[in-house]
């Protein structure tokens, strides 16, 4: 598809630049990443001192100041070669954007220099032991201490993406039954931080499991107001979650696409070309269409969250849930299509079909997207079914 | 400068067009009755940003400010005249 129809000329010439970085930076890395269950500090590093870690974060706060287009298209670029790299910049972003909106002056002022120059990364505290989407349930515990005009924290976090490499926490929990979100340093007294290892995919995206004992948290890192966590606070850094998640499973798709394509027009079978054979046509038939309607999804949903209209956050929603079926049935394709090379973990298609599940449960799984959308959906055609009908008293 | 009616009409027909109830109160309660979800108070906030020229930060998080039509709108116009919410 010709991309110039819906970017402009400086986007392109940027998706340019992020494809360089990552096929230089990551993509020969990505393996050994993989491996390890670990990404290079330097790595990271370098993350942040090509701005990239404050894609979203204003110039004032010596971040880019990307629209979310740009911030879209960093993201499918860097997905393409590694998601659990870009999952540093999803997590990132997040809480970020989180900060940007409802943090204090002194907050903003104090967290987001760091944060965009990667001087400090994030996490995002918000998944428990026994919630994963019923966030209403967290046992995560806030409680007031009169002696200090502070907080003090008690609970635990699981599968925090960023956790073992995060200086600075989002942690959400309960405050006198009202949902609070507050910032809490990794140094703070009483805070345990375990390492999560051998996951399915996104294995060198560093989770953790976060144990808080006791922890004193200070007035002036709360974010927001008690009650507004879940209904304000977490679904402005979800919606960067969700965009940042639905392009990286664009990058992979295509990721996917083009080693399918690759190997499907060199590997001889019989005498000709395995893309020559009419059902591996089918399958990358299907997963080429994915591609370009993945991609369209995805530009609109950056586009909708630019220009700040209330439906950014279903199109957010729908890309997401696009892209990221798409890109497990196209992994699943992709190795497929490969054979037995794609069953070993040295080929990229294999890290690719792993990774691919990952990004259909992170930001709410397929089913809570589902669940989301067929209510929107149908609540919509109520209201037209609504508008249509003749007004009785008139 | 926008005017207490012309936005009090203006929130409640977003309202009202985005969960379908036929008669709703311009002081009904949007939490107690339960119509708002995380989704609807986000888009809500968003709505009011756009069409209004505001900007909801932290110090705006009071449920005063958005619990019905009327107080949404009272907060619409107390923030663009520059008054604290």
């Amino acid at each position: 598809m010709n991309m110039d129809i819906f970017l402009t000329a400086e986007q392109i010439k940027r998706h340019a630049e992020f494809q360089d970085f990552a096929a230089s930076n990551v993509e020969p890395f990505a393996y050994k990443w993989d491996r390890a269950q670990q990404i290079p500090d330097s790595a990271v590093s370098q993350l942040g001192a090509a701005g990239y870690l404050g894609a979203n974060i204003p110039c004032e706060f010596g971040g880019r100041g990307w629209d979310v287009v740009t911030f879209g298209l960093l993201h499918e670029a860097l997905g393409r070669s590694d998601s659990a790299f870009t999952g540093i910049l999803t997590v990132q972003s997040m809480i970020s954007a989180a900060l940007l909106k409802w943090g204090t002056a002194e907050q903003r002022g104090k967290w987001l220099g760091p944060l965009a120059k990667g001087e400090i990364i994030g996490a995002f505290a918000l998944t428990e032991p026994g919630t994963g989407s019923d966030l209403q349930s967290m046992a995560t515990e806030f409680r007031r201490n009169d002696r200090t005009g502070g907080l003090v924290l008690n609970g635990e976090k699981k599968w925090i993406s960023n956790g073992q490499k995060a200086g600075v926490f989002l942690v959400f929990g309960m405050l006198d039954r009202q949902p609070l979100a507050c910032l809490v340093p990794r140094e703070s007294d009483g805070f345990e931080i375990e390492p999560i290892d051998n996951m399915l995919g996104f294995r060198a995206a560093g989770l953790a499991r976060l144990r808080f004992h006791e922890v004193p948290i200070p007035a002036t890192n709360i974010v927001g107001k008690p009650g507004f966590a879940l209904s304000h606070i977490a679904p402005i850094g979800l919606q960067y979650g969700r965009i940042s998640t639905a392009c990286s499973a664009l990058g992979l798709l295509r990721a996917c696409f083009e080693e399918s394509t690759r190997y499907a027009a060199s590997r001889k079978v019989s005498g000709q070309n395995l893309g020559d054979i009419g059902m591996i046509q089918s399958l990358i038939a299907n997963m080429g269409t994915n591609l370009e309607a993945a991609k369209l999804l995805c530009w609109n949903a950056c586009r909708a969250e630019d220009d700040h209209l209330p439906e950014t956050f279903t199109t957010s929603m729908i890309a997401k849930y696009f892209a990221s079926r798409a890109a497990v049935q196209a992994a699943s394709d992709a190795v497929q299509i490969h054979g037995a090379s794609g069953c070993h973990e040295s080929s990229p298609v294999a890290r690719f079909y792993r990774g691919a599940k990952i990004t259909e449960i992170i930001e709410g799984t397929t089913q809570v997207h589902e669940f989301i959308l067929g209510k929107t959906f149908v609540h919509n055609a109520i209201g037209d079914q609504r508008r249509q009908r003749p007004n009785p008293g008139v | 400068m926008n005017d207490s009616k012309n936005v009090k009409d203006i929130v409640r027909n977003f309202i009202n067009n985005s969960i379908n109830i036929d008669a709703l109160g311009d002081d009904e309660d949007l939490f107690e009755t339960g119509l708002i979800n995380s989704l609807f108070a986000v888009q809500l906030m968003t709505f009011v940003e756009r069409k209004f020229g505001v900007e909801i930060g932290g110090d705006d998080l009071h449920i005063d400010n958005f619990k019905s039509v009327s107080a949404t709108a009272a907060f619409v116009v107390r923030k663009s005249s520059g008054q604290v919410a």
